[in-house]
């Protein structure tokens, strides 16, 4: 092994103006292709060619000829239609798998009596000595009753006292906790209840039975050890190669901690991040604690800055979601003679913050369900505009699930992206659940057409695991408002976009979405070489129940193959990194 | 204003909820004692509402001409609540939850223990119909689910017992009951109210025990699904006692724990040892005992205590039993032991 093999790490070659430009023409030149590059300039395209992760020329086969030189590589695209790659600008890998990776405590019976909770316990505290929490589940009420057992703290200490150890009952109603836990927590007879939950009490004494419920895990979960980063590098892992698989080059992480960004970093370092992330940090401390919140507002969040990675945004809940009536709405519910919803802040804290963020260039993603909420938004905005000049950050209304029609030019005016959520765009049961907001509103709801009519920036993000975390689905429903899986009629409220506004909005928009429209989200030369190879032609195919279920034959990265279904490019320099087989489906079921 | 009592009936379809809910809704609480009834149920389909009866009916809330509420729990359970709440008129006596056949009742009570609803709502019974027919062998979710019901259960009804054999009821006590459980066995989802619901009982005289109602040819199901109420199984029993001494916590507690299992309910206000300042409230609804302190004492510290069983109760031996836990008495002891 010579010494150059030993002594230096992998390098990295980085573009500036006048270094790490390669050598010769272009690497690659894909042609033979339908390619839909979003460009009006020039919309379709049959081959491109890409230096360095930059298409240098897009056209005709012929227009290529100049770009090609005896290193480059030539894709046969055979025909297929391409588009660049696809954006979800809303996400949560992390919440949705990481706490199944934790190797927290899993009891691992059906209905395991109070015994065989017990032994579960003491077993684990024996074989996790490096843990201090003793943290997962499950036990079962009914058990112990008819063992005549109460489930208290009492219980738990009578056989563990010396770690804390916090188990949730089944049905996720509550968790039972021993003493040590409510100590570590501070939990006594004077915590007040939180808002969505209770501590269960002695009536008497009021001291804490060592019953939590609903709202008031979120008392013990921020005195326990955070998720750990192996969980967390899996989860996110595990998720970017599923949106590799199926075209995503876009994407963004909503709500994340340092530990998250420190997960997200591992993913980078190693090279292994296949597409480009937006991370934003938490400002909720209900999901998960921030605890280095302010260090990573006021700088830190660079540390973690890469071409593929960034942190440079923050998330809010201004309001709550249809399901509990807490969206806040321009008026009151229906049947309501004043509740209007509920909104989590102040409209002055509001508008300080967000005036606060977009000067320091931090984008506001804000959760707006109601049009209340999204109205407040708007008006912060208004405010930073005047007050930080009017080109600052662009910023995201995050679910806009019902936008008020006053407000749809404001979106363009004021530079923010309106972000639609897929749960509701298509008619199914959770779907007409958002019906709830009453009939005068079911026609403004997602109201993407009225976004992008108006010149707006419209996006789409999956908000897994709300709903899938498969973009394609949401990507049909938003063209044809119907359930792509029944072969029926029934259309849900509101108006479809087209195949072209469509197309835009899961990749330029995206694009814009990150603020890196300059840089890629379209095939154009100059741009970061970003394109998906499709099984079907979509502006030829019947769109209902043909879009939802569409192959990615091929994702191109940064002019890297990233992606490789059928393995057309294995053993060439194109040869995809990721195996199909190392892709997990989370939801087979529904692609069909 | 005082809490609104909340009594939550679960049980599986055909378990027999509806028929209960039709009967209560049919009694004369409304018609006669004036209360005010809202019954939260998944669908009105199951309710057999007489469309002469309805006043005003608006997306899920139909009012009825005696006053009694019909409203349906879509989504979500909290917000139907605030609403029935915060009704200008008609604010209802007594609140009935039905839980669907597939959700967990347990998650209706916790809901219901929320702060937001600590002095406007009370957990006044949770009842659990069992069908003493199909509840044999369940599986999977329906387990899970069966198991959620019964271990949030005050009261455990135990419906349909005419359609098994004896042996079949035994082997369905054992594989699932607990031994503390409050059971009512019965046909036709044939309950007394009282059980059922505090006020129904709240202004009946102590000593009160309904006529006997001699079951006839003409007591076909259809006529007991009606419920009126001189049914047959209609009976029960209650008694008073009161005492000018106080009573210690710990031993109160254990004597209404151990109460003969035909005691379905007592309700009252004890003057504690523990407690010397404030009223305590005591409220045992089948196996589930809370004594919880009230506002301080204004009047003489008495304690009183309703009982009130589905059948004779032996006045003498719970007088005994309840005179043990009074101070006084433990004082005595005491002084024999020195």
């Amino acid at each position: 092994m010579s010494l150059a093999d030993t002594s230096f790490p992998t390098g990295k070659n980085y573009r500036s103006s006048h270094t790490g430009h390669g050598v010769g023409k272009a690497d690659t030149v894909f042609e033979n292709g339908h390619i839909y590059t979003v460009n009006s300039d020039s919309e379709w395209a049959e081959a491109v060619a890409v230096k360095d992760g930059f298409f240098v020329a897009v056209g005709s086969r012929e227009d290529m000829i100049p770009y090609i030189d005896e290193h480059t590589q030539i894709v046969d695209l055979k025909g297929r239609f391409c588009m660049p790659g696809l954006y979800d600008m809303h996400t949560h890998p992390d919440l949705t798998l990481a706490p199944g990776y934790a190797g927290y405590l899993d009891v691992g019976l059906e209905d395991p009596t109070p015994e065989q909770v017990k032994e579960a316990i003491l077993s684990y505290a024996k074989s996790n000595l490096d843990r201090e929490w003793i943290f997962g589940q499950y036990f079962v009420h009914f058990q112990f009753k008819r063992d005549g057992i109460e489930a208290n703290r009492s219980w738990l200490d009578s056989f563990i006292s010396d770690r804390p150890v916090a188990i949730h009952d089944r049905s996720w109603g509550c968790i039972l906790v021993n003493s040590k836990a409510l100590e570590l927590a501070g939990i006594d007879a004077n915590t007040p209840d939180p808002r969505n939950g209770y501590i269960e009490r002695d009536s008497i004494t009021g001291e804490p039975t060592g019953i939590l419920v609903d709202g008031a895990y979120a008392l013990i979960h921020t005195v326990m050890p955070p998720t750990p980063a192996h969980a967390l590098q899996r989860a996110y892992q595990e998720a970017i190669h599923y949106q590799t698989s199926r075209g995503v080059v876009g994407t963004k992480y909503v709500h994340v901690c340092e530990n998250r960004l420190d997960a997200l970093k591992v993913i980078d370092d190693a090279g292994e991040m296949t597409l480009r992330v937006e991370a934003a940090i938490s400002w909720q401390d209900d999901i998960f604690p921030v605890r280095r919140r302010w260090e990573l507002l006021a700088g830190e969040r660079h540390y973690y800055r890469s071409d593929r990675l960034s942190a440079n945004a923050i998330k809010f809940h201004f309001d709550g979601t249809q399901g509990s009536y807490s969206a806040y709405l321009s008026t009151p519910w229906p049947g309501e003679s004043d509740w209007r919803g509920g909104l989590n802040l102040t409209p002055e804290h509001i508008t300080d913050m967000v005036v606060d963020m977009d000067r320091r260039g931090i984008r506001v993603i804000a959760h707006c369900v109601g049009d209340g909420a999204s109205d407040m938004f708007l008006d912060a905005i208004a405010v930073a505009r005047k007050r930080n000049g009017p080109n600052g950050v662009r910023h995201q209304c995050a679910h806009a699930t019902v936008l008020l029609d006053e407000n749809l030019p404001r979106f363009a005016e004021l530079n923010v992206v309106a972000e639609f959520s897929p749960v509701g765009w298509l008619p199914e049961p959770y779907a007409r659940g958002r019906e709830v907001l009453g009939k005068e509103r079911f026609d403004r709801m997602y109201n993407f057409k009225g976004v992008i009519d108006n010149g707006g920036l419209a996006v789409m993000g999956t908000d897994w695991p709300v709903s899938n975390i498969n973009c394609w689905i949401g990507f049909e429903a938003m063209m044809t408002r119907k359930n792509p899986w029944f072969d029926n009629d029934e259309t849900f409220h509101g108006q479809p976009i087209s195949v072209a506004e469509a197309i835009r909005v899961m990749t330029i928009n995206g694009a814009h979405c990150m603020s890196i429209e300059e840089t890629a989200g379209s095939i154009e030369v100059g741009k970061s070489a970003e394109m998906i190879v499709l099984d079907r032609n979509l502006f030829k195919i019947n769109l209902q129940g043909n879009v939802h279920n569409t192959h990615v034959d091929l994702t191109i990265m940064s002019g890297k193959v990233v992606w490789d279904r059928n393995g057309e490019l294995v053993d060439t320099p194109q040869q995809a990194p990721l195996k199909p087989e190392n892709v997990q489906n989370f939801y087979e079921r529904m692609e069909g | 204003m005082n809490a609104i009592p909340v009594t939550i009936v679960s049980g599986f379809l055909g378990s027999g909820k509806t028929t209960l809910l039709n009967r209560i809704l049919n009694s004369d609480l409304a018609s006669r004692k004036g209360l005010k009834i809202a019954v939260m149920v998944n669908d009105f389909g199951e309710l057999n509402i007489d469309s002469q009866l309805v006043v005003s009916a608006e997306q899920n809330m139909i009012n009825l001409e005696n006053g009694c509420i019909c409203c349906t729990v879509e989504s979500d359970l909290i917000e139907q609540l605030r609403k029935l709440l915060q009704l200008r008129e008609g604010r209802p006596d007594v609140i009935l939850i039905e839980t669907s056949g597939v959700s967990e009742p347990s998650k209706v009570v916790n809901t219901l223990r929320y702060p937001e609803f600590k002095n406007l709502l009370t957990i006044d019974a949770v009842i659990s119909l069992l069908d003493a027919e199909q509840f044999t062998q369940l599986e999977g979710t329906m387990k899970r689910l069966a198991m959620d019901q019964l271990s949030v259960a005050d009261i455990i009804v135990l419906n349909k017992t005419d359609l098994v054999t004896d042996k079949q009821l035994q082997s369905l006590k054992e594989q699932w009951l607990f031994p503390k459980a409050s059971v009512y066995e019965t046909q036709y989802a044939n309950v007394p109210l009282p059980l059922l619901m505090g006020v129904s009982s709240a202004e009946q005289p102590p000593e009160f025990t309904a006529p006997e109602h001699a079951c006839s040819e003409s007591c076909s199901p259809q006529n007991h699904t009606h419920g009126h109420t001189h049914s047959h199984s209609q009976q029960f029993s209650s008694m008073s006692w009161q005492s000018e001494q106080p009573l210690h916590l710990q031993q109160l507690k254990q004597i209404l724990t151990n109460l003969p299992s035909n005691i379905y309910r007592v309700k009252g206000i004890v003057n504690l040892v523990e407690v010397p300042e404030q009223r305590c409230l005591v409220h045992k609804v089948g196996s589930r005992l809370s004594i919880e302190k009230q506002d301080n004492w204004q009047v003489p510290k008495n304690s009183q205590l309703v009982l009130i069983a589905n059948s004779t109760l032996d006045k003498e031996v719970i007088t005994m039993q309840l005179e043990e836990a009074l101070a006084v008495n433990n004082y005595e002891q005491l002084d024999k032991r020195d």
